[in-house]
């Protein structure tokens, strides 16, 4: 039933998973409790690593187009659009998140903040990305017109990241890399970089496994349409 | 190489203009649009206190601005889908930066036809006794984000040319790209407005229209190419 490459990528998946889990054990057994806002900020363990995940999928995203319009290659394709659908997916997250971390300490789920503005901006944009996909023709002109959108989303994320630092807002600015090194306690510090770790590690091995869903997807489509016309 | 590219540009912007002279619908409808959406704007807001005008105006106008100018973008190849012209042209050896060059002209053109009275009729209508909101410094800034709207609205063009539905798929793209220069563009007219003088902070926005200006202008001229390209 499964070949021993399904077997190494579950194994792998698994693996990532327990790392994960491990990590949340960190995040609430070992983190200690934040001095204000008591035990509500442990979601940032969890928000944080999203919305870095989030960010870098637009870098991968980038990447794989760049790659795409080089070798103009479906498989690079395949790659760029489970980034998207990964970046997605943890963009939601952060949102979610952020929204239930901002109840008790702002008062509000959700307020039209600069930070969450444009989280909520490059949602839209993967979304797009996504529907652009689907709204065209399998072929070469696919492959250009979804690597081009996948720059063009990269571009737009420093202002999403430095949107703290321009605008008033609610948001705290950041506490990691900032000049002065960082402010949290290294408990909580260390807790933190384990967990972007984890999850980036984890949303790579989600990004493989799609692209080869996606790849297999549209050979099985490509088949049933040849033999549909044989 | 260089001859060949402005011979090319020269072309096709003359074509360009002669095809939109030809059809002035096309010129005026987003205008008409326009103007009948201030005029909604007008009935969903109703009277104000004076000391919110400035961001009533600045808020409507740009909007209007950017959905008006969404039409006019989105319609800048229509003229190419017509007989196959697009297909046809991908397949003859003309320079594809002095094609991008000349749909970003015909886009700037048509987006000044457009901006134009929007600005003046925006002002217009919502000035008050003691204060008139037209102000060239704010048509400047307009102007710049004109600029990386039209590079950004060609490459969209572009690239959903050949998408199913593409009326719906072009706007969802178009205003999230579109949100930090319309950001940039109301801020740095705010201030000013406010104000009345270029502050550090009116400076700081118009760094980041200039700089997303470049940024989509570059992409355009880097980008157009590929999804052109026949190959």
């Amino acid at each position: 039933m499964f070949t021993p490459e399904d077997r190494r990528e579950l194994f792998l998946g698994a693996l990532f998973l327990m790392l994960v889990a491990c990590h949340w054990f960190a995040a609430f057994f070992y983190a200690p409790v934040d001095e204000h806002q008591g035990e509500v900020y442990r979601i940032m363990f969890l928000h944080v690593p999203s919305a870095i995940t989030a960010f870098a999928s637009s870098a991968a995203l980038a990447v794989f187009s760049t790659l795409g319009l080089k070798q103009r290659s479906e498989s690079s394709l395949a790659l760029a659009k489970a980034t998207a659908e990964v970046g997605l997916l943890f963009t939601l997250l952060t949102l979610a998140t952020g929204s239930i971390w901002g109840r008790p300490t702002w008062g509000t789920w959700w307020t039209w903040d600069a930070r969450l503005t444009t989280t909520f901006l490059l949602a839209l944009l993967y979304s797009g990305y996504l529907l652009l996909y689907s709204a065209m023709p399998a072929g070469p002109g696919r492959v250009r017109a979804c690597a081009v959108l996948g720059i063009l989303i990269f571009a737009d994320v420093p202002i999403i990241y430095k949107s703290v630092t321009w605008w008033r807002t609610l948001h705290q600015p950041p506490s990691m890399l900032r000049a002065g090194g960082p402010t949290m306690d290294p408990e909580i510090l260390w807790t933190l970089v384990v967990g972007i770790a984890t999850l980036c590690l984890y949303a790579s091995w989600l990004i493989r496994f799609r692209s080869g869903n996606i790849r297999l997807a549209d050979n099985l489509e490509a088949a049933s349409f040849e033999q549909l016309h044989s | 190489m260089r001859s060949s590219l402005w011979r090319d540009y020269r072309t096709l912007v003359g074509q360009g203009v002669k095809a939109e002279l030809a059809d002035l619908e096309r010129l005026v409808s987003p205008v008409l649009f326009a103007l009948t959406m201030l005029l909604m704007f007008a009935f969903a807001i109703g009277d104000v206190e004076p000391s919110l005008r400035l961001r009533i105006y600045l808020a409507e106008t740009f909007l209007t601005a950017l959905f008006a100018l969404q039409i006019s973008f989105s319609r800048v190849f229509e003229p190419d889908r017509q007989d196959r012209v697009f297909d046809l042209m991908r397949t003859y050896p003309i320079d594809h930066t002095g094609w991008f060059l000349a749909k970003y002209t015909m886009v700037l053109l048509l987006g000044v036809a457009t901006l134009g009275p929007i600005l003046f009729f925006g002002a217009f209508v919502n000035q008050t006794p003691s204060q008139s909101l037209f102000s060239w410094l704010v048509v400047g800034i307009a102007a710049m984000a004109l600029a990386g709207l039209a590079a950004l609205g060609v490459l969209l063009a572009a690239m959903t040319l050949k998408a199913n539905a593409r009326q719906i798929l072009y706007p969802l793209l178009y205003f999230p790209l579109a949100t930090p220069v319309l950001l940039a563009a109301v801020q740095a007219s705010q201030l000013y407005l406010g104000s009345g003088q270029i502050s550090p902070d009116v400076r700081a926005w118009l760094g980041l229209l200039l700089g997303f200006d470049v940024i989509y202008i570059t992409l355009g001229l880097l980008l157009f190419t590929e999804l052109v390209d026949e190959s």
